[in-house]
């Protein structure tokens, strides 16, 4: 599976499922490491246009959602206190 | 030391129940919405106001948007997301994200690789029943 070339659409379909579940952590320092890892990884490989290293950043950006869901999930398991830079009503935008 | 652990204990004590009042409240303000209307009963105007919200909150976050200068004023139905406030693919796809939770829809990905412009993304969130 890791041997394809991914098309566009899969690219940003895994792109999209990074930040959503990076969005779903409890915790803000976790939550913002991996949306600014996330964001970092995709637009430092955004050139890349060999067919084999696509598909070896394609599969690992796949093994590495697995973790990232799993994680996320375990993450909600448990409560943290907000930190002072959040926001307490979601909807104030800061 | 006991003070402030005491202190400490009783501020969280008072967060956690404000934190279940504002949850209870939202809760029965949502029933009663949907119990009213039946479906979204957004305005155009609203939607676009927010979704402007959501696009100047977002150009702040440093992302590669750094030209994305367009203070939320300035967007109208007809701004495009690549064009005009300067996002990438992967920008657009952050963007629509935030929308999605701003809303609390979710956007299917072959529709939201279609929504290029502000217009077309407040259609599409004005078709959605379960937007709010």
């Amino acid at each position: 599976m890791a041997a394809t070339v991914p098309a566009r659409a899969q690219v940003l379909s895994v792109y999209r499922q990074f930040i959503k579940n990076a969005n779903q952590f409890t915790n803000y320092n976790f939550r913002e490491y991996f949306l600014r890892r996330t964001r970092n990884t995709f637009k430092q490989n955004k050139t890349v246009e060999d067919p084999a290293r696509l598909a070896a950043l394609f599969g690992e950006a796949r093994a590495e959602l697995k973790v990232l869901k799993r994680q996320s999930v375990i993450s909600q398991m448990y409560t943290f206190d907000k930190t002072v830079v959040e926001p307490l009503n979601k909807r104030s935008h800061g | 030391m006991l003070c402030s652990v005491g202190s400490r204990c009783g501020a969280g004590q008072g967060a956690l129940l404000q934190s279940r009042q504002s949850g209870a409240s939202a809760f029965v303000s949502k029933r009663f919405f949907a119990a009213a209307a039946g479906g979204n009963t957004l305005k155009q105007e609203d939607v676009l106001k927010r979704v402007g919200d959501v696009i100047k909150s977002f150009s702040k976050t440093g992302t590669s948007a750094s030209n994305a200068d367009t203070p939320a004023a300035e967007v109208t139905e007809a701004t495009s997301f690549q064009k005009d406030l300067g996002l990438d693919s992967l920008d657009t796809v952050e963007l629509l994200v935030a929308i999605e939770e701003e809303f609390e829809i979710e956007i299917p990905d072959k529709v939201a690789d279609e929504l290029k412009t502000v217009g077309e993304t407040v259609k599409h969130i004005l078709s959605n029943p379960e937007a709010n």
